[in-house]
């Protein structure tokens, strides 16, 4: 493919359907060789702005693009049926139906006619890696130039038949509308001669007050699926002569293997095959409990030597003494806040099925980052990419840990090893105790203080973090520590200056958010009294500069325990796509947020995870959930992330109503009470 | 290994397993039920949630010669289209994992308690947990069905 120097055809492609029956808009990424442009950069931004400071992190950066091909597509057939291929994973942020109702809505489609399908790995597609909460903030313009071109190439089709200029002709749901003579044509019916135009040089976008599908709530494309079973998740792939497998892995982080014994794991029915593998030991069996009984059957011997150290308690100590300041000074705040390792346990445990044969390979993985599989699959297989085929399934939960690609490098190795199509399952302890970690922080927080005390500018923060686990990507990374200590800080300088907290912040954040804080002021009852022995707390974040979101937390205490009452977020994201989708992320993140805050960090004795499984890593259930109520900011502004930006605030909001509530300071998660 | 009838959704299986196979398994990879989720294993998250002659009970603490005979119902197989219209007028889905076994705790709740209170979803929905923190709107989605005439 020739690569086209017109830059308003650079992003666009018409591509013939192999059948001729469908209208297809392509949207094209620029090669690494063009000038920049605004979705390359925006890209680049998404691969920039997760966590700098972690230590591990996706393996694939975004492959080099030699020549232009399509990122997205918008297929029409001659029925009617609006396919859109999404380009990013979807783990329950609700993308598939965001990005669909982006394209939707330029189209003037009718919603009802629309399906999703979810597009392979690619790098045609650009970076499909789906974190930093910029799926949506990447491709929002792309994505409406698609729609609108395939829109103005409908009227122009139409304006062909009925001899009259495009211009006068207007849409309805899926349907170009004569106003004159009130000849109507569906889409549909237009495709075979629109297949036949040139793409236009220039599209008029839509006008905010003319969205009829933007701003309005849609529930998940998916739903339905969701509810009856057939939803096709990463584990509930099934393939003709598939095998399961479920590996043994080394205790202790960075561990290896010394000896073992499968014999016993070899009578067990169902079990086919034991291999070693570069994870450890893999019981290759008929099914995934016989997988699961094989592994707990094997007799192993763990090098004693080899692999991490790591005790939680002295690693903690270790942190905060480096965190703790040598001196302390009479015009400056200090303090330290602390938080243990997280893991992700996503619902749904790693897995992956893949079938590696001599000349192909296909994989079915429940990625946020399908390209940086095929890389995997080539360097393990061999096979160039044109033989590998990555299929994005749905996800049981993502929030950054499916970034990553061990579980898929496990799979690919049996299906080498075994010569079958594999399926392999980690068991709830395994992706517990093998996961790519939160890490533990000690947070040093400083802020000048003037004659008066008052603090001259916002707190500034200074991670210091555990070492000797892996550590990766969990949603809102740094921002979370970050969040918590710099907004209880600020509220223990509003408290020491007798100051409302909603007032300091405004002394000390820039005007552009003073009206976000002045609503969540209002919509939270700021002020107005509360029952006895409840508190008000609230926290302000801005996620990588981004989406500034305000939270106020009201608790109830007793004795020792407490319970997060309500929760009121208030946010500025832009234009909102899906309103229900922005709530859902916001209540969502605050339910992310408060685990952490309210229930056990990850412990290591040893270089080994201790905890393995809901009973002693417990996630926030049904009765501890908070009333949230969310509201945004009416804006016009490009959309911006929502997928992590609820997080945040959380923490420090509800230790700062534990202050109100109490008068107890806590400056580590998880937050326990210790006096009644 | 020996011979069990299943009776799955008013449909007659008849599989060769080991007598103490969680039913999970045998649901997800020998029959290909697969609507039914693992998660937890040990009956901690009710994501594997299902119903034996009505009664809610998780899927990977039963046995399947313990379940011989016995009625069962899957997500697959279950009739409530009032809550489910709920669930999506709600939206309550985000990853969706967890919903099935949400679905089946709140259909076996709303059989046996007309108008269930708030702490009755709390006492039936405690153990079926949910990452991606939908807990509101599946609390929502269980008042509607039960104002809205019940399950269906």
């Amino acid at each position: 493919m020739k690569h086209p120097h017109n830059p308003s055809r650079r992003q666009f492609l018409k591509l013939s359907a192999a059948t001729g029956t469908s209208l297809i808009i392509g949207m094209m990424l620029p090669g690494c060789n063009t000038p920049p442009d605004p979705i390359a950069i925006a890209t680049a931004v998404t691969t920039n702005t997760i966590e700098p400071t972690e230590t591990a992190g996706p393996t694939a950066t975004p492959t080099p693009l030699a020549k232009f091909e399509p990122n997205i597509f918008l297929k029409i057939d001659e029925s009617g049926q609006i396919t859109f291929t999404a380009f990013r994973s979807e783990m329950g942020q609700g993308i598939r139906t965001a990005l669909a109702m982006i394209a939707a809505e330029e189209l003037d489609a009718n919603w009802d006619d629309l399906i999703v399908t979810q597009a392979p790995a690619d790098p045609a597609f650009g970076d499909q890696h789906t974190g930093g909460s910029a799926s949506i903030s990447g491709s929002y313009s792309l994505v409406r130039r698609a729609g609108a071109t395939a829109r103005l190439m409908l009227i122009q089709a139409a304006s062909q038949i009925w001899d009259v200029a495009p211009d006068g002709l207007i849409t309805e749901p899926s349907v170009v509308v004569n106003p004159t003579t009130d000849e109507r044509l569906a889409y549909g019916d237009l495709v075979a001669i629109a297949t036949d135009l040139p793409l236009p040089e220039n599209v008029t976008l839509k006008e905010t007050k003319n969205f009829r599908i933007m701003g309005q709530g849609k529930g998940v494309c998916d739903g339905e699926a969701m509810l009856d079973g057939t939803a096709v998740y990463g584990m509930d792939v099934r393939l003709p002569d598939m095998q399961f497998a479920a590996i043994a892995r080394p205790p202790r982080n960075y561990g290896s293997l010394d000896n073992f014994d499968d014999s016993a794991a070899r009578t067990i029915p169902g079990v086919l095959d034991v291999v070693e593998v570069a994870a450890g030991i893999a019981v290759v069996a008929q099914n995934t409990w016989a997988a699961f009984e094989g592994k707990k059957a094997l007799d192993i011997t763990w090098n004693a030597e080899k692999g991490s150290t790591t005790t939680t308690k002295e690693m903690r100590d270790l942190i905060v003494e480096q965190a703790t300041p040598s001196t302390t000074q009479e015009d400056r705040f200090d303090a330290i806040y602390e938080m243990p390792y997280e893991a992700h346990a996503t619902m749904e445990p790693m897995n992956c099925t893949a079938d590696v044969r001599a000349e192909s390979c296909e994989i079915w993985a429940p990625t946020q980052n399908p390209q940086a599989i095929i890389g995997r699959a080539r360097t393990l297989t061999g096979l160039t990419g044109e033989n590998i085929t990555i299929y994005t399934t749905l996800m049981g939960g993502g929030f950054g840990r499916r970034l990553e690609v061990d579980f898929a490098d496990e799979a690919i190795e049996l299906s080498i090893t075994v010569g079958k199509p594999i399926q392999v399952v980690w068991t709830r302890a395994d992706d517990m105790r093998h996961d790519y970690y939160h890490p533990m922080s000690a947070n040093y927080v400083s802020a000048s203080l003037d004659e008066n005390g008052m603090p001259t500018s916002r707190p500034r923060v200074r991670p210091y973090q555990g070492a000797g686990v892996r550590t990766g990507y969990w949603r809102a990374v740094g921002s979370v520590p970050e969040a918590f200590s710099i907004e209880s800080a600020t509220d223990e300088l509003a408290v020491a200056n007798d100051v409302d907290a909603f007032d300091l912040h405004k002394d000390l954040l820039p005007e552009s958010v003073h009206s976000l804080l002045d609503l969540a002021r209002e919509k939270s009852n700021w002020g107005e009294p509360l029952p006895e022995g409840w508190g008000r707390g609230m926290a302000y974040h801005n996620t990588w500069g981004v989406t500034p979101v305000v939270q106020v937390a009201e608790v109830s205490v007793d004795g020792n325990e407490f319970h997060v009452e309500r929760v009121v977020c208030v946010l500025d994201c832009g234009t909102v796509i899906n309103p229900d989708s922005v709530a859902a992320q916001m209540e969502g993140g605050i339910v992310f947020g408060l685990t952490a805050a309210l229930k056990n960090g990850i412990t290591l004795e040893n270089g080994a995870v201790q905890e393995s499984n809901f009973h002693d890593y417990p996630l926030l259930q049904i009765h501890e959930m908070p009333v949230v109520e969310v509201f945004t900011i009416d804006s016009d502004d490009s959309p911006s992330g929502v997928g992590e930006m609820g997080v945040p605030p959380i923490a420090p909001a509800v230790a700062n109503a534990i202050f109100a509530a109490t008068g107890q300071r806590l400056r580590q998660m998880p937050f326990r009470l210790t006096t009644a | 290994m020996t011979i069990y009838t299943l009776n799955i959704n008013q449909t007659e299986y008849e599989i060769e397993v080991p007598s103490n196979m969680p039913l999970l398994w045998a649901l997800r990879d020998i029959l290909g039920l697969t609507g039914t989720k693992y998660s937890c294993g040990i009956g901690l998250c009710g994501t594997c949630t299902i119903h034996v002659d009505g009664i809610a009970k998780q899927a990977c603490q039963v046995t399947v010669s313990e379940m011989e005979n016995q009625p069962i119902t899957t997500i697959e197989g279950l009739v409530a289209n009032t809550l489910r219209e709920a669930w999506l007028t709600e939206k309550v889905s985000q990853c969706g994992y967890c919903q099935p076994g949400q679905i089946m705790a709140a259909a076996a709740l709303l059989t046996s308690t007309n108008n269930p209170t708030d702490d009755d979803i709390n006492t039936a929905l405690a153990d079926h947990l949910c990452r991606c923190g939908t807990y509101q709107r599946i609390r929502k989605a269980i008042h509607q069905t039960a104002a809205s005439g019940g399950i269906v």
